[in-house]
């Protein structure tokens, strides 16, 4: 019993960090109709910028909360002057322009800081808690109550501010948002912005644990990117469930299904994506939407 | 008299078509090795990138799993070489395999649309490089498995690398002339209205269904013979082989080369070959950077791909004669003046793009 609440609370806290990526990728889909596959690489260099600060002498938590305003501009930066043009274009070209960037912003990190591990501090402390017979990492907990707190906070912006409305104003329909006078081009900017600040919440945590490379999040981002197909890309939080099931799920199936194992882990939220699709291709949470010729 | 009606002359096609077998025929014999080896890969890599435009370029699904039925196809043959197997066989099975994989992973994720299918596509690479470390007994594991079967025949005289491209080449040769024509025909038109509006397609009696299968049916046959020419010329093949990186990076290709055109494809296999060259030769630390920055500069430039250059040089050209000339001298001589062939460019290959 003590291992299955140990792995459960372990995959929580991963499946917080899938989530918070996962969050990002719906944020800016739903606004530009995008996949952002250089949602992982800027969490990255996110990491990466709270790293070089705290080398500086910069406390930790000042530092993350700097690269976090960083990236937000950086965000904003990427939206105006490289994705603006391609935001209505093929979307074939749009998804490999995200590609491209999250080539290039790999790339970026392994020239200016190498390809070696950089040992990033951690926000929480080391220490377990004995529960239940598990021994339980703050550092998993302190993961997951950070989450659950963007998660209020997304909320609350896109339903209690006017800031918000206007975000889902644009992505429901941007041109009647155009034609009621909604700033189209600033909103994009910040829905990017404040994705790229998901994404960097998501770095600061999980670097801690993966030691920061350049392609530190290559795999959660592709956890991520399950999480938002199962979850039902118009659902915010169908999205973070989807996210922590899969963390649960594939912690669970590598300690108790002995073919998986933790090699073949990877392969437990595909299989889960597979039957959940084929019974409901909208996603778990997901709205079915109608086409019109 | 315009460059594009110049070349719809029968006698000039037939012409330049002598001229591209001939220099085919003579090219691997006078070229060094490096050289032959290049060609080869871009051979190789050119047929992957025509199968992942089957699915992509003229069907428009996304498909981020392309590779791993290069990889496929490629652990495929290293299994029949090392059972001794006989080639013609192991080279139908390196067919045969990727296309009934294809086939049982199209019929559960073509119900899916849009981006879905890129998401279970991305599945392909992700688990295929842990089971095939998995599957150590079959294929060597973390170790790989090469194979040597293409050592050119005593009787030839040739040398190993003129061998190999000359397989390479009559195999990329056929690949391409058959996919050829599946686009131009009757499927190629339904792949359009499928890519176009699938329920465009239904309301005509076309099921976007059955025409997604059979694109990525289709394509994974191609990316298993890419998979049987990579063991042909590499003669290696280890789990990095698929591995999502080069996925992506196939993806990128095909973009880059031109989606929905059979040249793009070549011009495809040529970026994924040449640019790691290039840029390792300019600084080895900032190859990823160096790549990054190309591909977006590529697309910055042309949204097209590196196939809509022509039509991009003819425009400048006809804006700068617009406003006094003289803002592109140098390409001036090769575009001619007839406006209405400069906006054709290269109209067969943009053929089934709705």
């Amino acid at each position: 019993m003590g291992t299955f609440i140990q792995l459960v609370v372990d995959g929580l806290s991963t499946g917080s960090i899938y989530a918070a990526l996962a969050l990002a990728i719906v944020l800016v889909n739903q606004a530009t109709g995008l996949i952002n596959f250089a949602q992982g690489g800027m969490a990255v260099l996110s990491a990466y910028i709270a790293w070089w600060l705290t080398g500086l002498g910069v406390p930790l938590i000042l530092g993350i909360l700097l690269s976090v305003a960083v990236s937000f501009f950086l965000g904003a930066i990427i939206e105006r002057y490289l994705m603006r043009r391609f935001e209505r274009g093929d979307p074939d070209t749009a998804v490999v322009v995200t590609i491209g960037l999250l080539t290039l912003i790999t790339g970026l990190c392994g020239w200016l800081w190498t390809y070696n591990n950089q040992q990033f501090a951690s926000l929480f402390s080391l220490n377990t808690i004995q529960f239940g017979g598990a021994s339980i990492s703050v550092r998993s907990l302190g993961t997951i109550v950070v989450m659950v707190v963007m998660m209020i906070l997304l909320q609350a912006l896109f339903i209690g501010t006017k800031l918000g409305l206007a975000l889902r104003a644009v992505a429901v329909n941007p041109q009647s948002a155009a034609f009621s006078g909604l700033p189209v081009g600033r909103l994009l900017m910040v829905g990017w912005g404040l994705a790229a600040v998901l994404g960097a919440v998501a770095g600061a945590l999980v670097a801690p644990q993966l030691s920061l490379t350049p392609g530190m999040m290559d795999t959660a981002l592709v956890y991520a990117l399950a999480a938002v197909i199962l979850g039902g890309m118009t659902s915010p939080i169908g999205v973070v469930v989807a996210a922590w099931l899969i963390g649960v799920l594939e912690n669970l199936a590598a300690v108790y299904v002995p073919f998986i194992g933790y090699d073949l882990k990877v392969a437990v939220p595909f299989i889960l994506i597979f039957v959940v699709l084929i019974v409901r291709p909208q996603g778990l949470f997901g709205r079915r939407t109608v086409v019109r010729v | 008299m315009s460059v594009t009606a110049f070349f719809e002359k029968a006698w000039v096609r037939w012409a330049a078509i002598a001229i591209v077998i001939v220099a085919l025929v003579v090219f691997p014999l006078v070229l060094p090795v490096f050289a032959n080896q290049t060609i080869a890969r871009i051979g190789v890599f050119a047929v992957a990138v025509l199968g992942l435009n089957v699915v992509m370029g003229y069907t428009g699904q996304v498909s981020l799993g392309q590779i791993f039925f290069v990889g496929l196809g490629a652990y495929i043959t290293v299994y029949g070489v090392l059972h001794d197997w006989n080639i013609i066989l192991v080279f139908l099975l390196a067919c045969i395999g990727p296309a009934v994989v294809g086939l049982l992973i199209a019929l559960a994720a073509a119900r899916l649309g849009g981006l879905a299918i890129a998401m279970v596509t991305i599945a392909l690479p992700i688990v295929g490089v842990p089971l095939a470390k998995r599957l150590g007994d079959i294929t060597g594991g973390s170790q790989g498995l090469s194979a040597r079967f293409t050592d050119a025949p005593q009787w030839s005289g040739l040398y190993d690398d003129q061998w190999q491209l000359y397989i390479v080449i009559v195999i990329t040769a056929i690949v391409f002339l058959l996919t050829r024509n599946l686009v131009r025909g009757r499927y190629g038109r339904a792949f359009a209205i499928v890519k176009g509006n699938e329920a465009v397609a239904s309301s005509m009696g076309i099921s976007p269904y059955w025409y997604k299968v059979i694109a990525f049916t289709v394509a994974s046959l191609i990316g298993g013979v890419a998979g049987f020419l990579y063991m042909v010329v590499i003669q290696f093949t280890s789990p990095e082989t698929m591995s999502f990186a080069h996925s992506i990076t196939l993806l990128a290709s095909m973009v880059i080369g031109g989606a929905a055109s059979i040249i793009g494809s070549l011009l495809g296999g040529a970026y994924y070959v040449l640019i790691p060259q290039l840029t390792n030769i300019i600084d080895p630390n900032a190859t990823a950077l160096l790549q990054g920055a190309i591909l977006l500069i590529v697309l910055f430039v042309l949204p097209g791909g590196l196939v809509s250059l022509p039509r991009v040089i003819a425009r400048l050209v006809r804006r700068g004669r617009g406003t006094g000339g003289g803002r592109t001298p140098q390409t001036t001589p090769i575009a001619e003046p007839d406006p209405a062939a400069a906006t054709e460019g290269i109209p067969t290959e943009r053929q089934g793009h709705a």
